[in-house]
């Protein structure tokens, strides 16, 4: 992998704090009080779960990833039933991130 | 405002894998300032995603703030138009739940919750520092940085509220980004599959409606 460079950090940094912005303070002026469109709110609701699910998807999921058999394909897989677990019971990101690295590199050691 | 220094740190870590340096870390943190949105980038970035659908995904991530203005323009009414814009540009989503619990006890004002805002902006930029420097100085394989992000993203995932809709957005969007995958497009996958999955559970909600 590449180090990202600061040519690559500047449009990156850019973009996203320009929508970024436009996001958190044009509906405070622009609504004046109304209500943003119910069809509106219903799409951007959906958004967080679709894309955490896109997120996770990525990184677990590769086309032929158990072609060289189940064993240790499906490792991530198991570390993260373990991070799923965690979420339920604590809904902490830090312990999440902890306990998932744990059983990654535990599983990883077998 | 623990809850920022707690993944403040591990986020600076994970942005210094990627040679991102302290002043990149700390005016990300400052201007763009997104728990989510700061795990994606160095996220897709490892994952050899194009700067394009980097930018687009993250964006499509931001656009839930809007939900966020939306929902405090009536407590603006009457305020400053210079603190209302600070306001609206520090919140975030740790900063709105206090501030939407404190507004609804009553006594609170957009002053406070500015003041309540800016200092959670700050601790959040501190910690992600300290994280760089911690990260440079350790040195976290790649696997394991890697991984710390994905556990990251499956407790915002598992965390949402899991209504039937949600539950096919988020299916929507695992099935659109291993097809993507599956065909060769990887680099904007998480971005069609995103969307994909917004798209399942709008048409899966008006069929619900219609009966």
């Amino acid at each position: 992998m590449e180090a990202m460079g600061w040519g690559d950090f500047l449009i990156v940094f850019a973009c996203c704090a320009l929508t970024m912005l436009a996001c958190r303070v044009l509906p405070l002026f622009a609504l004046k009080g109304k209500e943003l469109p119910e069809n509106v709110e219903q799409a951007l609701g959906f958004i967080p779960p679709a894309a955490f699910a896109a997120l996770v998807a990525n990184d677990l999921l590769t086309p032929g990833m158990f072609d060289a058999g189940l064993w240790p394909a499906a490792a991530p897989l198991v570390a993260a039933a373990v991070v799923v677990a965690v979420a339920w019971k604590t809904k902490s990101l830090l312990w999440c991130a902890l306990s998932g690295v744990a059983a990654y590199a535990l599983l990883m050691m077998l | 405002m623990l809850g920022y220094v707690a993944i403040g740190i591990p986020c600076g870590i994970l942005s210094a894998s990627i040679g991102l340096d302290a002043l990149q870390v700390f005016l990300l943190s400052m201007l763009f300032y997104s728990g989510a949105g700061q795990f994606m980038i160095p996220n897709m970035w490892l994952a050899g995603s194009p700067l394009a659908s980097i930018v687009a995904s993250v964006s499509l991530v931001n656009t839930r703030q809007m939900l966020y203005a939306a929902s405090f323009a009536p407590r603006c009414e009457g305020v400053k138009k210079r603190l209302a814009f600070l306001f609206a540009a520090t919140v975030t989503d740790e900063s709105y739940g206090v501030n939407t619990a404190k507004f609804e006890a009553g006594g609170w004002s957009v002053g406070r919750a500015t003041l309540v805002n800016l200092m959670s902006q700050g601790s959040w930029a501190i910690s992600n520092v300290v994280g760089v420097l911690v990260g440079n100085a350790v040195g976290v394989p790649l696997a394991i940085a890697s991984f710390a992000m994905t556990s990251i993203f499956i407790c915002l995932l598992a965390t949402q509220k899991a209504s039937a809709a949600n539950v096919v957005a988020a299916a929507c969007a695992m099935l659109g980004v291993f097809t993507c995958k599956t065909i060769g497009l990887s680099g904007p996958a998480i971005l069609i599959g995103a969307l994909v999955g917004v798209m399942g559970a709008l048409l899966f909600s008006w069929a619900k409606e219609r009966g």
